[in-house]
């Protein structure tokens, strides 16, 4: 019941009117920068709420991935025990170390899909209709889509990635080139991943069949990736098709640094390649976000393809 | 204030190109409540739509206290919100006060003033006690008063209101109109369009009449229905009537070329009613005691905006509502 | 009109009817997703025996299979997976959709009917199950995979077991769907569970004793014992883990039904 008392002065009114009429003034990069600040924040706890508590995660993040990751190593380990392992692949010939290298590819997997399930999630706010009121927002339509993505991945990758850590430290198979390469291999999965993540919600907010994506982004995605097998195990067409995922890249760097004891000057190339895709994953998600809501305006449907 | 002038909307598709809105010059001052009318397809839930910036005019321009939707529409959209009706459009994972903080979060409304606004729509909106309620457990009619809530975060400069009241409970729809009043009272501009026509003659002062998407009248409710030229209708129940009572009655009716309806009553009393544009209770009185009647009740019902649409549609032969 | 005519209509209508619907409302989301599952486990398989077996595989996988054939092995297995799968995704979940369609209410008031109704659903599903599983062993052969042949009745009877198997988890499963509320984290959780306890891609030899003991627990561990035996070793039916897989199946499907009507009511209560 809307309780209005007749006479009472609407309280939320005493506060500052807006601006005077028909000044058109650009706000002040500081203004700009706070108010993205303040919905990144509403964003991520909005993402929270969404899939705080839900049983779901525990299990599609950590359950699921670890009996994955015990069949894949059981499927695999045949063919690494094998004479001659060492001149095809070195370091598979240590059951630890192969174990290690498909664990680096759960994780990454597990980082960079939990992405497209909270964009296939957010596709359904087109649905529901709340879509149409973050469009009626004045609210930066990039920051919202890159918060989005950053909290289901704070969401949902700290289980295994706590996992991940404890696993390695108990198998002790890594060594690092330097103690900043910790740092390295962080960022080398946190920003390709945020940027896939802005990217895919971004298109998949405005597509027609977004179950289609998700499916075709599940199991191509860890075979063209190299998740389960090594890169040189992959036919040239398809690792020139891995090449456009940034978990490919990223996986490489993570692996190279945390197995292989490589250094940031060794993996320089690597993560320049990832670095320019993740700024052309960005690129795309502000053109989609671009086209698609100018779309929208026209047609008043918020499809984009 | 909001100005359009010739505005248009098309909506093209492979097959063929529909019009939605064909040429709309409206006026939305501050401070006063504006209605909107027309039936299904007249094009007013389009016009909304342009002027909350989701969708962009195919001709003609918008302006927005001088700012150009499209130019500006950061500007413009922290002065606007939409209210629909029937809206449920609200995060049910969260709860009523985290569903507003977080839309306030979007207008950039500063902490400060936030985290008191969003006590006082959930006070305003009457779900204080289910604040901190998740909205899957609320009921329908309390999303809707959650999202009501929604549309007023950020201190609207201009309301857009589509059918607001539209499936909402009777004394809630009341307590929204009184909201409404008061938010025209303090300086909001709103603009109103609903199927209730008793709301729209209540709330708004000033009314634009649409059909096809095109400007048929506009004027105030009083100034519509004195336009439309429609009929009051004078009701009299006389006791003790003869013959020459109703002969009085239908000669009077033939004077004035009014229709008259006469009946009787269960208790065998006289009920004569008379519909005309003039004013004709007094003669009507006259001739009814000067035939040896008795007036037992007279009864003057003014013509209402209702009649006055449905009279503008009759000679549209357009509009239906 | 003959008195013929009317029984033929009726089956006439309600064939189209099923087609119709089957057609419209056909899970291809689950069907191409489970088939790129398998086409990427048998082509993962392919690579790595080409790449890092360099076209051999260790000595201890082919004494704990019988067979030096992995890329075989793999397809097997993988044909095997989505055939459990799917037997899963059609007749465990046919019940919580009928919930969800808000046609279980009207199924419950005709309780004898229950076990007809999952058979005869299973019929049907397994029809489409064999289409489904052929577009997988096509892919498979297609990548160079030839599993063992052996004669028209032991391969029969391998996939009859199988199938029983499959029927018995899906019963208990559809009732634990309806109690849950949910399908989707009880099937996946079945489907990595059992991927890695019943041996589909790799000999349950190598698992930690424990976990082979827990494989037991299910049919499909010991059905596929039988499907090896026909399809990997060629050694024929093992008539003691057929047994096993049958009476297995046999159990689930029968405690299944008897957990189902508590579920059902479960269900009900809840919903209302």
């Amino acid at each position: 019941m809307i309780t209005l008392r007749p006479h009472e002065k609407l309280l939320y009114r005493a506060t500052p009117r807006r601006a005077a009429a028909g000044r058109r003034t650009r706000r002040p990069a500081g203004q700009a920068l706070r108010h993205a600040g303040r919905v990144f924040a509403a964003e991520a706890l909005k993402q929270h709420r969404r899939s705080f508590g839900s049983k779901l995660v525990v299990f599609s993040m950590l359950i699921w991935p670890v009996m994955q990751l015990a069949a894949t190593y059981y499927t695999v380990r045949p063919l690494a025990a094998t004479p001659g392992i060492a001149e095809r692949w070195p370091l598979a010939a240590d059951p630890g170390l192969l174990l290690a290298f498909l664990a680096t590819g759960t994780l990454g997997f597990t980082f960079f899909f939990s992405l497209v399930q909270s964009a296939w999630h957010f596709s359904f706010e087109r649905v529901t209709g709340t879509l149409e009121l973050l469009f009626l927002s004045p609210a930066d339509r990039l920051v919202i889509v890159v918060a989005n993505g950053f909290g289901a991945l704070v969401q949902n990758a700290w289980l295994f990635t706590c996992f991940m850590i404890a696993a390695f430290t108990v198998l002790d198979v890594v060594h690092v080139a330097h103690p900043a390469m910790y740092a390295v291999v962080f960022l080398a999965l946190l920003v390709p991943a945020i940027a896939w993540g802005a990217f895919l919600n971004s298109v998949l907010i405005f597509s027609r069949d977004s179950a289609f994506l998700y499916t075709l982004l599940d199991d191509p995605m860890w075979f063209a990736a190299g998740v389960r097998l090594p890169l040189f195990a992959l036919p040239g067409w398809i690792r020139a098709a891995g090449s456009v995922l940034p978990l490919t890249g990223s996986l490489v760097v993570v692996r190279g640094a945390l197995l292989s004891g490589q250094t940031a000057g060794e993996l320089a190339p690597e993560l320049a390649a990832l670095a320019g895709l993740s700024a052309l994953l960005f690129a795309a998600a502000v053109l989609a976000l671009r086209l698609g809501e100018a779309n929208a305006q026209r047609t008043g449907r918020l499809r984009l393809f | 204030m909001i100005r359009t002038v010739g505005l248009r909307k098309e909506f093209r598709t492979r097959r063929a190109t529909t019009t939605a809105v064909a040429g709309l010059t409206l006026e939305i001052p501050r401070g006063r409540v504006t209605g909107l009318l027309g039936l299904n397809g007249a094009g007013k839930t389009t016009t909304i739509k342009i002027l909350a910036t989701l969708l962009r005019p195919t001709a003609g321009t918008v302006l927005v206290d001088d700012l150009d939707p499209l130019r500006d529409a950061g500007a413009v959209r922290r002065r606007i919100n939409l209210i629909a009706g029937g809206e449920r459009m609200v995060y049910a994972r969260m709860t009523g006060r985290e569903n507003l903080w977080y839309f306030g979060r979007l207008y950039d409304v500063p902490g400060a003033v936030l985290r008191p606004r969003v006590a006082e729509l959930l006070e305003l909106v009457g779900l204080s006690a289910a604040a901190d309620t998740r909205v899957e457990r609320y009921s329908r009619g309390m999303t809707q008063r959650l999202s009501i809530a929604r549309g007023l975060i950020n201190d609207p400069a201009y309301l857009l209101l589509d059918e607001p009241t539209l499936g909402l409970d009777a004394p809630i729809a009341r307590d929204l109109r009184r909201v409404v009043a008061r938010l025209a009272a303090e300086g909001t501009g709103v603009l109103l369009t609903s199927h209730y026509l008793a709301e729209v003659e209540e709330l708004c002062q000033h009314v634009y009449v649409i059909a096809g998407g095109h400007h048929l009248t506009a004027g105030s409710p009083a100034e519509l229905t004195a336009r439309a030229g429609c009929h009051r209708s004078v009701r009299v129940t006389v006791t003790g009537a003869g013959p020459e009572v109703a002969a009085a009655v239908e000669s009077l009716a033939a004077d004035l070329g009014a229709a008259a309806v006469l009946d009787r009553a269960a208790d065998g009393s006289l009920v004569a009613s008379l519909s005309h544009p003039g004013e004709i209770a007094g003669p009507l009185a006259m001739a009814v005691v000067g035939a040896g009647g008795t007036l037992a009740g007279l009864e003057v019902a003014e013509p209402t905006l209702e009649d006055a649409i449905l009279a503008l549609n009759d000679r549209a032969g357009m509009v239906s509502a | 009109m003959s008195v013929l005519s009317f029984p033929v209509q009726v089956g006439w209508a309600t064939f189209r009817r099923t087609w119709r619907v089957t057609r419209r409302a056909y899970p291809w989301s689950y069907f191409i997703g489970t088939l790129m599952l398998g086409v990427f486990t048998v082509g993962l398989a392919h690579l790595g025996l080409q790449a890092i077996g360099g076209g051999q595989v260790a000595a201890g996988f082919t004494a704990a299979t019988g067979s030096a054939d992995y890329l075989g092995y793999i397809t097997v297995g993988a044909a095997a997976f989505m055939f459990t799968t799917h037997g899963v995704l059609w007749v465990g979940k046919a019940l919580i959709e009928e919930q969800r369609a808000g046609t279980l209410g009207a199924l419950l008031l005709a309780p004898a009917r229950r076990l007809p109704y999952l058979l005869g659903f299973a019929g049907f599903a397994f029809t489409a199950i064999a289409l489904e599983v052929a577009v997988l062993l096509g892919c498979a052969l297609a990548l160079g995979a030839r599993p063992a042949a052996m004669g028209a009745s032991q391969a029969a009877l391998a996939v009859l077991t199988l199938g029983v198997a499959v029927f018995g988890m899906s019963v208990v499963l559809g009732g634990v769907m309806i109690t849950a509320g949910e399908a989707h984290i009880t099937q996946n959780t079945v489907f990595f569970a059992i991927a890695l306890l019943s041996g589909f891609t790799f000999p349950r030899q190598d698992l930690p004793v424990v976990l082979q003991w827990l494989g037991e627990l299910v049919p499909t561990t010991a059905a596929m014992d039988v499907i090896r035996g026909v399809f990997t070793t060629g050694a024929g039916v093992p008539p003691g883990r057929a047994a096993v897989a049958v009476l297995l199946g046999l159990a689930y499907t029968a405690a299944g039904l008897a957990y189902l009507p508590r579920a059902e009511r479960h269900s009900m209560e809840r919903n209302h």
